[in-house]
């Protein structure tokens, strides 16, 4: 045994592990911060069959509580405006990321961005 | 009749066992921020018992902990167990690669640190692999590792505070 409080080896293993840390932050939440190619919307509980980001759009969708529209430009999708008092679904901006996540939830209406995968639900010519 | 003798090594390994499910169990009755986080204070008996005995002593010490401890909690091969189990055999295999390293350098915080990442990860892909295969899963890792890397350092370093204090 060793009198040393804290070994030099020790200290090597806590460097190591506090230099990976940053390293997992970088590959876990950054990764899939591919961009997304499809939108899954959620209205109550039920899901809509996906809708591409590849096509400018703007949808309206009608919720428990009224219309909230929703704008498909440059492969990312927000809300614009719902009928909610929060408005929070609308202050979170853009998603374009394949992951990202956003809902109206006094209107229960969610959306989420996937992609990189192919996945077809549906086919438009 | 035969009787069953014991040595003194099964004497200690008992009571340092006795030990760990104490603190094991009195620790499940705080609360936890996020599953899978817990300051894992049973290991501080792991790691003194590595560093004053032994690897072997250790080993058992560890895994007598996993068992008796899951079958107090009533937790026994539920998924919990199956996850401290899995953590439990990565923890002791890391362990058992950081004994082989020549010349001993590593004192009880590194073997700390390294078992708390170890059981960490262990328990993360056993989670991943065996009831969860979400991607969603995987942004917990970054956050539960960066809390094993400081419960590893604080259970290390009481570990060196207890055995300058025993020495």
């Amino acid at each position: 045994m060793r009198s040393q409080l804290i070994t030099h080896a020790d200290w090597l293993v806590i460097i190591t592990a506090i230099a990976l840390l940053p390293w997992l932050y970088a590959t876990f939440w950054g990764s899939d911060g591919g961009a997304g190619d499809e939108v899954h919307i959620m209205v109550d509980g039920k899901e809509l069959p996906a809708i591409s980001l590849k096509q400018d759009q703007t949808l309206t969708i009608q919720g428990t509580i009224g219309p909230s529209i929703l704008k498909i430009a440059d492969g990312g999708v927000r809300f614009i405006s719902s009928p909610c008092q929060g408005q929070q679904c609308v202050h979170s901006g853009w998603h374009y990321h394949s992951g990202e996540f956003t809902a109206c939830l006094p209107n229960r209406i969610a959306l989420q961005v996937t992609g990189g995968t192919a996945r077809y639900d549906t086919f438009n010519y | 009749m035969t009787t069953l003798t014991t040595t003194t090594e099964d004497h200690r390994i008992a009571l340092l066992a006795a030990l760990a499910i104490t603190i094991h169990i009195a620790e499940s009755a705080l609360p936890s921020p996020l599953p899978g986080i817990k300051p894992g204070l049973a290991n501080i008996v792991t790691i003194a018992a590595l560093c004053i005995y032994g690897l072997r002593t250790a080993a058992w010490v560890l895994m007598l902990r996993v068992l008796a401890g899951s079958l107090l909690l009533g937790t026994f091969l539920s998924p919990t167990f199956a996850l401290s189990f899995t953590g439990a055999l990565a923890s002791l295999l890391i362990l058992g690669l950081a004994r082989l390293v020549p010349g001993q350098s590593f004192g009880p915080v590194g073997y700390s640190v390294l078992a708390a990442m170890a059981h960490m990860a262990g328990q993360f892909t056993a989670a991943y692999w065996l009831f969860i295969p979400h991607p969603a899963l995987l942004h917990l890792f970054p956050i539960l590792m960066t809390a094993a890397v400081v419960f590893g350092v604080v259970s290390g370093i009481i570990v060196a505070a207890m055995l300058k204090h025993i020495q």
